[in-house]
């Protein structure tokens, strides 16, 4: 009786805490979605101007599609959230990031249904998932059928999702100065950069600006080098945010060797850290050199375009096509944007288990590119060294360090799982893939290339030639379409949300 | 050791004399060759300093486990069974691994003897020879705990029954041997002939996988079936919980509650998996779909290989979860391959520890096991053990499609081998074999076996510089 004495009455508890359940800060997250929702549609004025300047029919559906996006949007933002207080709990940043990376996508296949770009609901979900998360998969076999202002919309959604639906987030909402370190952790979840600037909210603009700035320059490179506008601004959007959508049925092939080689540079630097990039050009030399996560991208890069080309040339191609293909597929790849070229007429296997390899460990971290990311993989090796030198000598003491910054153990243990998670999210989408009736290497390749927001891969079999995922089944794509959520959020996030730990009353 | 390999091929003339199939004089002389350089071996270096160091023991296991395979391609080769090396080798290694994987795409003409011998390499592979050198030679002056850890990897330390190794070592081959005898009896009860029994029951037990029938268990009635099955969930058990259990000292079998759980809920989980696949997608009636799921999953979990069907025309989805079951593998201080059970298990809980620290960055979360806190060095060697596994994986599958193998098989090969499974994917799979690879092939295959069985670490530190360095 007691104990009861100091229970409040059940009446006294709010709806949660009846349930049991974890009390957040729903009201914040309404309003960051609803600011997110309007922020969606005012960006939508881009392809409603490429569809009014092309005359392609589909500027009814992108107005109406904003116009719900924005009536959403303001409810949220001003009926829902109104006076939240801005302030985010350290463990609600999962939630903020999860529910704004599902509703964003969601309210982003309005467009497709709208227009009747896509058969069915599930294909239009994967579309939008594909974009945001900057993956590329596609549903679409002939993307030159579909509408120039619907292209422009749905290439303009990876670079929205480019750098991460949060980093917009904290960029926007200069209020939220409790807890907005936590959602820049959550979706480039420890990365530990070094920050632009002492200041969060000002190193995300000076993201965002060399972000925007890039594009731009390789929207200009691609339209000096003869590609018409609107191929020009989709294929921009998709490379510097390693998506990877395409605007014709044969990939890459339209641009010619100028545009494509525009288009591998670009891909190249998109892998590279937005930090280190912004040092570049700005200036800022000193050190870069001595970063060990670009040599280590340098060296991969090159090395392995030099063993692809040796195999491919060795299995019967002429230098130039072995050359091409492997600069290209390997800057393809690594960067995570997903594009492609016609084959070279022979195929070589070893190029196979390096592209997977590759698939899997990514680009930079801090950078768009998706995959265990280059940061960790370092860690990661130099602690297993280390674990063998330790072997011999179990007394001795050993710190990795990477560039010269002592890297702690826990942060390590969290790599460790990190990378656990992801094999494990490998091989169990793989399974699914398996009952959707695919082989056992396309399954694995598969679910390696979307978890690591690739796309397409010349590795997958049995996709169409466009490397296009019309034909599989639904679960097929729905599984999909949570790999690739899953590799945006960097695993943890999503895993939380099914731990019943976070819905408890803690 | 050589010499307990010689007397084993000797113990072989036994069926040769009995059969008389024209295989004694090869079986002798390779027997008594290997007993020769093995007491050679053991006279030359009697007054050798006795090494002490974690050092020696990691060199000495591994020596062990390419030098005994060596000496077991002799029975093959003399006898004229196999004509190459490569092959010898591979059958060889997969015997004392005991992997099962085979280059004989039939197996029912071989003489007896030779039977026999890849039966009895399974067995006594399979227990462990580490811990055999244990028992026998209590006087080297190894220090005996490195040299066990070093062969199972440190994932299950705690589990000593007793406080000194040797006697450890007594009782776990104690409860072998009485297993092996329990099987043996029981399956001559079930209507076997004693010879077929002893040689199923040797590559049972050992979670091996080497059939004397063409068609492995296919041929077996469904109770021998059955029995078989519960050898290989026997062989997928931690010894020293066996040793509690028949013993009837079950207050302590509380420190191992979780892994036993674990092990036996993903067999539950995947045998009704198989079990409603074969009966709605392939089309097997009951009986037959029950008794397949039940024995296959069993022997793809313990890592044993012996077949209940030709796995290999089955439904793509079931043969990748054998794939991925093969690589969770048995209880750690089992005879089974793969990442064992407790590793796994250790490494799901950390993922759960990163969310806690997450949700109360202040309180301390340990990764827990039975309910006590797991230290952080064995933590980590689990992780260190599976990110070791999985590049050593891809390095494999790398090689293989460099030898020429295609991708399906390669996979198939790397993980049967590395887990100590034994059929593959494609070609090798079911009852199939891998007479079909290149000679690099074979040679990569038995590599990997060696490196599955001693758990990677053991094998790769001998390729670390720092090891050979003063």
């Amino acid at each position: 009786m007691l104990f009861l004495k100091h229970r409040r009455p059940f009446t006294e508890l709010n709806p949660y805490q009846q349930f049991g359940l974890r009390r957040f800060n729903l009201k914040l997250i309404a309003r960051l979605t609803g600011m997110m929702l309007v922020y969606m549609a005012m960006s939508m004025a881009l392809p409603l101007a490429v569809s009014l300047y092309t005359r392609d029919g589909a500027q009814f559906a992108l107005v109406f599609s904003a116009i719900i996006i924005l009536m959403l949007g303001l409810f949220l933002q001003n009926f829902v959230g109104r006076g939240a207080e801005y302030e985010l709990k350290e463990n609600e940043s999962y939630w903020v990031t999860i529910i704004v990376w599902l509703a964003i996508p969601a309210c982003g296949t309005l467009p497709y249904l709208f227009t009747g770009g896509l058969a069915s609901f599930t294909d239009a979900v994967f579309e939008s998932f594909s974009g945001f998360t900057t993956t590329g998969s596609s549903v679409v076999s002939k993307p030159e059928e579909l509408p120039a202002g619907l292209l422009v919309y749905r290439a303009f959604t990876q670079w929205i999702g480019g750098l991460g639906l949060m980093l917009f987030v904290v960029a926007i909402l200069r209020k939220l100065t409790n807890g907005a370190g936590q959602l820049y952790e959550a979706e480039f979840s420890g990365t530990q950069q070094r920050k632009l600037h002492p200041r969060l909210a000002r190193s995300v603009t000076r993201m965002w600006a060399i972000y925007s700035i890039i594009t731009l320059v390789m929207i200009v490179a691609l339209l000096l080098c003869g590609t018409p506008l609107v191929d020009a601004l989709c294929l921009a959007f998709s490379t510097v945010s390693t998506g990877g959508f395409v605007t014709h049925t044969g990939g890459l092939s339209i641009l010619g060797a100028k545009g494509l080689a525009v288009a591998t540079l670009f891909m190249f630097l998109s892998g590279i850290n937005v930090a280190i990039l912004y040092r570049f050009f700005t200036l800022q030399w000193r050190r870069l050199g001595r970063d060990e996560e670009l040599r280590t991208y340098l060296a991969i890069f090159f090395i392995s375009i030099l063993v692809c080309t040796v195999s491919f040339h060795t299995v019967g191609n002429d230098w130039t096509t072995a050359i091409h293909y492997s600069v290209f597929n390997i800057a393809s790849t690594m960067s995570t944007c997903g594009f492609y070229i016609p084959k070279p007429a022979n195929w070589s296997f070893l190029v196979s288990v390096i592209t997977f390899i590759l698939i899997i460990v990514g680009a930079s971290a801090g950078s768009t590119g998706g995959g265990i990311k280059l940061r960790r993989i370092i860690i990661l090796l130099k602690y297993v060294g280390n674990y063998f030198t330790r072997m011999l000598h179990p007394n001795a003491v050993f710190r990795v360090k990477v560039n010269g910054e002592p890297v702690e153990n826990d942060y390590i243990n969290k790599i460790f799982a990190f990378v656990f998670l992801y094999i494990a999210f490998i091989v169990g989408g793989a399974f699914v893939l398996t009952l959707c009736g695919s082989s056992i290497p396309d399954a694995i390749c598969m679910a390696a290339a979307n978890i690591s927001n690739l796309g397409p891969s010349p590795l997958i079999n049995n996709l169409g030639g466009n490397l296009d995922y019309t034909h599989l089944p639904h679960l097929a794509k729905w599984i999909l379409t949570i790999l690739m959520l899953a590799g945006r959020l960097e695993l943890f996030a999503l895993i939380a949300i099914f731990s019943p730990a976070y819905w408890r009353r803690g | 050791m050589l010499m307990v390999e010689g007397t084993l091929i000797l113990s072989c003339l036994i069926p040769a004399l009995h059969f008389a199939d024209g295989t004694t004089s090869p079986i002798l002389a390779s027997g008594l060759f290997t007993f020769n350089v093995g007491l050679l071996l053991l006279v030359r270096f009697r007054r050798a300093t006795r090494p002490s160091d974690r050092r020696a023991s990691y060199l000495l296991v591994v020596t062990m486990w390419l030098v005994l395979p060596l000496f077991g391609t002799l029975p093959f080769l003399s006898t004229g069974t196999l004509h190459t090396f490569s092959d010898a080798l591979f059958e060889s290694t997969s015997g004392i691994t005991s992997t099962g994987a085979t280059v004989f795409s039939a197996v029912e003409w071989l003489p007896s003897s030779i039977l026999l011998w890849r039966s009895m390499t399974q067995w006594f592979g399979g227990f462990g020879i580490v811990l055999l050198v244990l028992a026998l030679v209590p006087s080297m002056g190894i220090n005996k705990y490195s040299l066990y850890t070093a062969e199972a990897s440190g994932a299950d330390n705690t589990g000593k029954q007793t406080t000194t190794m040797t006697s450890t070592v007594q009782q776990t081959l104690g409860i072998y041997l009485l297993l092996t005898a329990a099987f043996v009896f029981a399956l001559w009860k079930s209507g076997m002939h004693v010879w077929d029994a002893v040689n199923i029951t040797f590559t049972n037990i050992s979670s091996g996988g080497f059939s004397i029938y063409n068609n492995s268990l296919e041929r077996l009635t469904h109770a021998q079936q059955y029995i078989v099955a519960l050898a290989m969930l026997f062989s997928g058990i931690n010894f020293a919980l066996l040793y509690n259990l028949f013993t009837f000292r079950w207050d302590r079998l509380h420190n191992k509650m979780e892994q036993i759980s674990f092990y036996l809920i993903v067999y539950l989980v995947a045998a009704l998996f198989v079990i409603f696949a074969l009966r709605f997608n392939m089309g097997f009636d009951w009986g037959n779909s029950l008794r397949c799921g039940i024995v296959q999953t069993i022997s793809v979990l313990t890592t044993t290989g012996s077949l209940a069907a030709d796995t290999q025309q089955w439904w793509v989805p079931i043969t990748y979860l054998f794939v991925v079951l093969s690589l969770c593998g048995g209880m750690a201080g089992s005879t089974s391959g793969g990442l064992k059970a407790m590793r796994v298990l250790i490494l799901i809980r950390n993922v759960r520890k990163i969310l806690r620290d997450k949700l109360h960055p202040h309180a301390v979360n340990p990764v827990r096991l039975n309910h006590k806190p797991v230290a952080a060095d064995i933590t980590t060697n689990v992780m260190v053990i599976f990110l070791v596994y999985v590049i050593v994986i891809f390095i494999g599958i790398m090689l293989l499609m460099l030898s020429g193998i295609n991708a399906t098989e390669s996979i198939g090969a790397v993980i049967a081998c590395i887990t100590g499974y034994g059929p593959g994917l494609g070609l090798s799979g079911g009852f199939g074999c891998y007479a079909g690879f290149t000679i690099a092939a074979k040679l990569i295959c038995s590599f990997l076996m060696v490196m599955g069985r001693l758990e990677c670490l053991t094998v790769i530190i001998l390729f670390i510089p720092a090891f050979w360095r003063r």
